[in-house]
C-alpha cells in the first residue's frame, strides 16, 4: 500500500546533532532506570533489546522494496509494504527462534536468523519465478548500471518507460540479509525479554517457572512483535517507503534509523521490563 | 523414530495447509484488488477510466491476515477453552473471521469509490453482493488452513507460542507471501493486459487499466479466475516452501550437531534457492535478451 | 503516480474530538470497574465503548497526520500507535485502580519519545508528527485496555494472568488459559491496530468527509467487539457474554446503515447492476 504516501517522506541530511544528542540522553537514562530498578543483569537485557531493535532499523534497509510500481513492473523490488514484508520474515524468524529457545542462547539467535533468511530466499525466488516465466522481465535495476555482486549491466535490460522492474540479484542477497537482520533482532528482544521474565515471575506470582512459562512466552512474543513493528514503521519512514536493496542510494540514510530504532528500543524496552520489576 | 516420523506427517500436512492458505489468499486479494494493484484501481477514476472493479483498501495485505488469522485463532482457542472440539472451535473461528473479512471488504469499497465522487466513479452496488462473497469464500479457505497449521504446531509440534500468536505471526508471514508473490502478476499481467508481454508497464500509462472483458464489462471475478492460474498457485508455492522447510528443518535435525543441526541445514537451503535464482535470472537475460539496440547499451553502460 | 492524499477541511475541530475521544474511553474504562463493586461482569462491554471512543478520536487523528506524504501506507501508523501503545497498556496494567490514567502517561511519553526519533532523528520534518504519534500511542493503549477489559471483566494486570482449567471436573489454576497466557492479547492488539487505521484508508480521496470516516471508526469499534465478545465466552459469565455479544452486533447494525447511507450521500451515483459509466468530455 506504499503507493498511497505521496512523494514525500524521508528527506535527505543526517540527523539534527540535537536530536542525536536527547536521544543518547534517552538510551542512558533507560540504562540507569535499568541498573536502579534491577542489577546488572537487568542491564545487559536491555542492551540486548537495544540491539536487537537496531538490528531491525539496519535489516528493513536490506529489503528491497518497490512497492506498488512494482507490482506494474514499473520499478524493481516487491511489490508490498516494506514495514509489512520486513514483519514477515522477521516474525517467520521469530518463530524459529522461539522455538529454539531451550537450546541455548546461540542457537536460539541462529535460528531465528536462518528463519527470517529462509523465508525471505523463498520468497524472493519465487517473485524472481513470477517475473521471469509469469511476465517475462528479466531482472534490471534502476539505480545503478552494474549489479555490485555479479557485474551484470542493467540499462539494456530496462524496458521502455520504466525504471527498471523485477529483482536483481544484488536485492535478492539483500533480501536475505535483511530477513536474517530482521529475525535476529527480533529473536533477541524475545530472548532477552524471556530470561527476564523467567527469573521475575516466579517471585512475583509465587509459582514455578514451569507454570508461569506460557505467561513469559505471550509476555515476550507481544511485546517483540510490539517493538518489531515500532521498529520497522521507523526504518520505512526513514527510506521513503521503497528500497532497491544495499546497493539504492537511499540505502545511506541508515545511520538515522539505527540511532532512532536504538532509542525506541531503549525507551519501549525500559517499559517492558519495568513491568516486572517495580 | 516413531516421533520423528510423527513430525515428518505433521510437517507434510501442514505443508499442503500453508500451500492451499498462500493460493486461496491471493485468489482472494487479486479478487478483491487489495494490496498494492489497488493503487491503479484507485487511480483510474482520476485518470477518466470509470471502471466495475471492486475496491477493497483495507490495509496492506500482510497486516490484515495477520488480523484474520488472529481472530479465527482467537475465537478458536477461547471455544476449545470452553470445551468445544478442537475441528468444530476452528471452522467456527475461521467462519467469524470471514464474516469480519468481508464487512471490511464492503466498507473499504464504499469509502473508497464514495470518495472519487469528484471524478464521477459511481458506486455499483451489485459488486458488493457478487463480489463480496467470492472474496469472503477464499478468506475463509485461507483463514482456516492457516489456523488449522497452526493448531498442528502448537499441539503436535509442541511449540512454545500459544494459538492465537502464532496465528499473527503466520498469518503476517502468509500476507507477506502472498502479497510479494502474487501482487506483480495481477497488476501487470491482468490490470494492464493490454500492455506488450515481457515489458514492464510504462509509467506514463498508469491509471489506464483494463476495463471491458471479452465480452461485457470486466468484472472482479475474471480478475480471480484469472490469477488462479498462475499468481494463486505460485503464493501457494511460495508459502508452503516456507512453512515446510521452516518445519522440516527443524523436526528432522533440531538435535543433529549439538543443536545447530537445523541452522546448518537452514542456511544449505538458503545457498541453494539462491543458486537457483541466479540460474534464472541468467536464464532469462540469455532468453529474452536486451530491450536496448547494442549501440545505446553501450553508450549508457 | 501516486494517489493524492486529500482530506476534508472543516467539519468536528480536532480537538474537540480529541476531548471527547479521551474523556469517553478513560469513563468507559472505569465503568467495567462496576464489576468490581457490583460483583458481576455484566458491564464488561462498556470497555468495547470506550475502545470506540478511541477509535474515533485516533481516526481523526490519522486523517490528520497521513494528510502530509509518510512516504508509506496509511497502516503503518496503526502499528506504530498498537506498538508503542500495547507496552504502555500492559505496563500500565500494574498499578490497579490507576491504570488507564498511568496508561495516558505512560503511552503519551513512549509516543512522543518515538515522535520525536521519527521527526529529529529519522529527519520527517513533519509538524504534526510528535503530537500525532502521542495521540496515536494514547489511542492504542486505550483501545487496547477498552477491549482487553471487554474480553475478561478486568484491566488489571494480576486478573489477567489468572485462569483455570477444568480436568476431570476439577478447576485448577492454569496461567495458560489467562487473557495473557493464552494470548488473546495479539488478537485485541491487531483488531485495534486495523480498526484505527481502516477508517481514513478505506475513505481517503478528494471526496472525504469527516462524519463519514468516523461513522466508520465507529463501525470498525463495533465489529472488533464481535469477536472480542464471543472469546469472552472464555473468561466471562455467560450471561455477561451474551450481553456483551447483543451490544456489539446491534451497535455495529445501526453504525454499519449510517455508514451505508452517507456512502449513499457522498457517492457520485449510486447504481445498481449498470454498465460502466463514461463521463462526458473523457474518452
Amino acid at each position: 500500500m506504499s503507493a498511497l504516501g505521496g512523494a514525500a517522506g524521508g528527506s535527505e541530511g543526517f540527523s539534527s546533532p540535537i536530536g542525536v544528542g536527547v536521544g543518547v540522553l534517552l538510551i542512558l537514562v533507560s540504562l540507569g532506570m535499568a541498573y536502579y530498578f534491577g542489577q546488572m543483569a537487568t542491564v545487559i537485557a536491555l542492551i540486548g533489546i537495544i540491539v536487537g531493535g537496531l538490528l531491525i532499523g539496519f535489516g528493513v534497509h536490506f529489503v528491497p522494496v518497490g512497492g506498488a510500481p512494482a507490482a506494474m513492473g514499473q520499478s524493481p523490488g516487491i511489490a508490498t509494504g516494506v514495514a509489512m514484508l520486513a514483519a514477515g520474515a522477521g516474525l517467520a524468524g521469530l518463530f524459529g527462534g522461539a522455538w529454539a529457545a531451550e537450546f541455548g542462547f546461540a542457537i536460539a539467535l541462529a535460528a531465528g536468523a536462518v528463519g527470517g533468511a529462509l523465508m525471505m530466499a523463498i520468497t524472493c525466488f519465487m517473485v524472481n519465478v513470477v517475473y521471469i516465466f509469469a511476465m517475462g522481465v528479466p531482472s534490471a535495476s534502476g539505480k545503478v548500471d552494474k549489479d555490485p555482486i555479479t557485474g551484470d549491466t542493467f540499462p539494456e535490460y530496462k524496458s521502455q518507460g520504466t525504471e527498471g522492474h523485477g529483482l536483481p540479484f544484488v536485492s535478492y542477497v539483500g533480501g536475505v540479509v535483511g530477513g536474517m537482520m530482521g529475525g535476529l533482532g527480533g529473536t533477541l528482544i524475545y530472548i532477552e525479554l524471556l530470561y527476564v521474565y523467567e527469573g521475575v515471575l516466579p517471585v512475583m506470582l509465587d509459582a514455578g517457572v514451569e507454570e508461569i512459562m506460557p505467561l513469559a512466552v505471550s509476555l515476550a512474543g507481544i511485546f517483540a512483535i510490539g517493538m518489531f513493528l515500532v521498529n520497522a514503521v521507523i526504518a520505512a519512514y526513514n527510506i521513503g517507503g521503497t528500497i532497491e536493496g544495499p546497493h539504492d542510494p537511499k540505502f545511506a540514510r541508515w545511520p538515522r534509523a539505527v540511532i532512532g530504532a536504538a532509542v525506541a528500543s531503549a525507551v519501549c524496552g525500559i517499559a517492558a521490563i519495568m513491568l516486572v520489576m517495580v | 523414530m516413531e516421533n520423528i516420523l510423527f513430525g515428518i506427517g505433521i510437517t507434510a500436512v501442514a505443508g499442503a495447509l500453508a500451500t492451499i492458505a498462500g493460493a486461496a489468499e491471493d485468489t482472494e486479494s487479486d479478487i478483491g484488488s487489495q494490496g498494492d494493484p489497488n493503487s491503479q484501481v484507485q487511480l483510474a477514476p482520476q485518470m477518466g477510466f470509470i471502471h466495475r472493479i471492486y475496491n477493497k483498501a483495507i490495509s496492506g495485505e500482510p497486516p490484515a491476515y495477520g488480523l484474520w488469522c488472529a481472530i479465527g485463532a482467537g475465537v478458536a482457542w477461547a471455544f476449545m477453552a470452553v470445551q468445544v472440539n478442537a475441528i468444530l472451535a476452528i471452522i467456527l473461528g475461521s467462519l467469524v473471521a470471514t464474516l469480519v473479512q468481508g464487512a471490511y471488504a464492503t466498507t473499504a469499497y464504499l469509502g473508497r469509490t464514495a470518495s472519487l465522487a469528484n471524478f464521477e466513479q459511481p458506486v455499483y452496488i451489485d459488486l458488493i453482493r457478487s463480489v463480496t462473497t467470492v472474496t469472503m469464500a477464499h478468506a475463509f479457505v485461507a483463514i482456516f488452513t492457516t489456523v488449522a497449521m497452526c493448531y498442528l504446531m502448537n499441539t503436535a509440534l509442541g511449540h512454545p507460542f500459544p494459538l492465537p500468536l502464532l496465528a499473527l505471526v503466520w498469518g503476517i508471514a502468509l500476507g507477506a507471501a502472498g502479497s510479494a508473490t502474487g501482487n506483480p502478476f495481477y497488476g501487470k499481467e491482468r490490470q494492464y493486459q493490454e500492455q506488450p508481454f515481457g515489458a514492464g508497464v510504462s509509467i506514463s500509462a498508469s491509471g489506464t487499466i483494463v476495463r471491458y472483458g471479452e465480452a461485457g464489462q470486466r468484472s472482479s471475478l475474471d480478475n480471480g479466475w484469472f490469477t488462479s492460474k498462475m499468481g494463486g498457485p505460485a503464493s501457494g508455492i511460495c508459502f508452503g516452501l516456507i512453512v515446510f522447510f521452516e518445519l522440516w528443518r527443524t523436526v528432522i535435525f533440531e538435535h543433529m550437531a549439538g543443536g545447530w543441526g537445523a541452522v546448518i541445514v537452514g542456511v544449505v537451503l538458503i545457498f541453494i534457492f539462491m543458486a537457483l535464482d541466479r540460474y534464472i535470472e541468467v536464464w532469462a537475460r540469455k532468453t529474452f535478451g536486451p530491450y536496448a539496440k547494442p549501440e545505446e547499451a553501450e553508450a549508457t553502460a | 503516480m501516486t494517489v493524492k492524499m486529500e482530506a476534508s477541511a472543516g467539519g468536528i475541530p480536532h480537538d474537540t474530538v480529541m476531548a471527547y475521544g479521551l474523556i469517553g474511553s478513560l469513563v468507559g474504562i472505569y465503568l467495567t470497574y462496576l464489576n468490581v463493586l457490583s460483583g458481576t461482569e455484566i458491564f464488561s462491554f462498556f470497555g468495547g465503548l470506550a475502545a470506540i471512543a478511541a477509535l474515533v478520536w485516533g481516526a481523526n487523528t490519522i486523517k490528520h497526520l497521513c494528510s502530509y506524504g509518510l512516504g508509506t501506507g496509511v497502516p503503518s501508523a496503526g502499528m506504530i500507535a498498537l506498538g508503542s501503545g500495547a507496552i504502555a497498556m500492559i505496563f500500565a496494567s500494574r498499578y490497579g485502580m490507576l491504570a488507564p490514567i498511568v496508561a495516558v502517561i505512560v503511552a503519551g511519553i513512549l509516543g512522543a519519545i518515538v515522535g520525536f526519533v521519527s521527526n529529529k532523528i529519522v529527519n520527517m520534518n513533519i509538524p504534526v508528527m510528535e503530537r500525532s504519534l502521542t495521540e496515536l500511542s494514547i489511542v492504542g493503549a486505550m483501545s487496547l485496555m477498552g477491549f482487553t477489559a471487554m474480553l475478561g471483566g478486568t484491566f488489571i494486570f494480576d486478573e489477567m494472568v489468572a485462569g483455570t482449567s477444568t480436568f476431570l471436573g476439577f478447576v485448577f489454576a492454569d496461567y495458560g488459559m489467562s487473557i495473557i497466557g493464552g494470548s488473546t492479547l495479539a488478537v485485541t492488539f491487531m483488531l485495534a491496530a486495523i480498526a484505527l487505521q481502516h477508517p481514513f484508508n478505506a475513505c481517503l480521496g478528494p471526496g472525504e468527509q469527516q462524519d463519514r470516516t468516523l461513522m466508520l471508526g465507529a463501525e470498525c469499534g463495533f465489529l472488533s467487539m464481535i469477536p472480542i465478545a464471543l472469546m469472552s465466552f472464555a473468561f466471562i459469565s455467560f450471561a455477561s457474554a451474551v450481553i456483551a455479544l447483543l451490544v456489539s452486533v446491534a451497535g455495529w447494525c445501526w453504525t454499519y446503515v449510517q455508514f451505508i447511507e452517507l456512502s449513499k450521500r457522498d457517492a457520485y451515483a449510486w447504481l445498481d447492476a449498470k454498465p460502466i459509466h463514461e463521463p462526458k468530455g473523457g474518452e
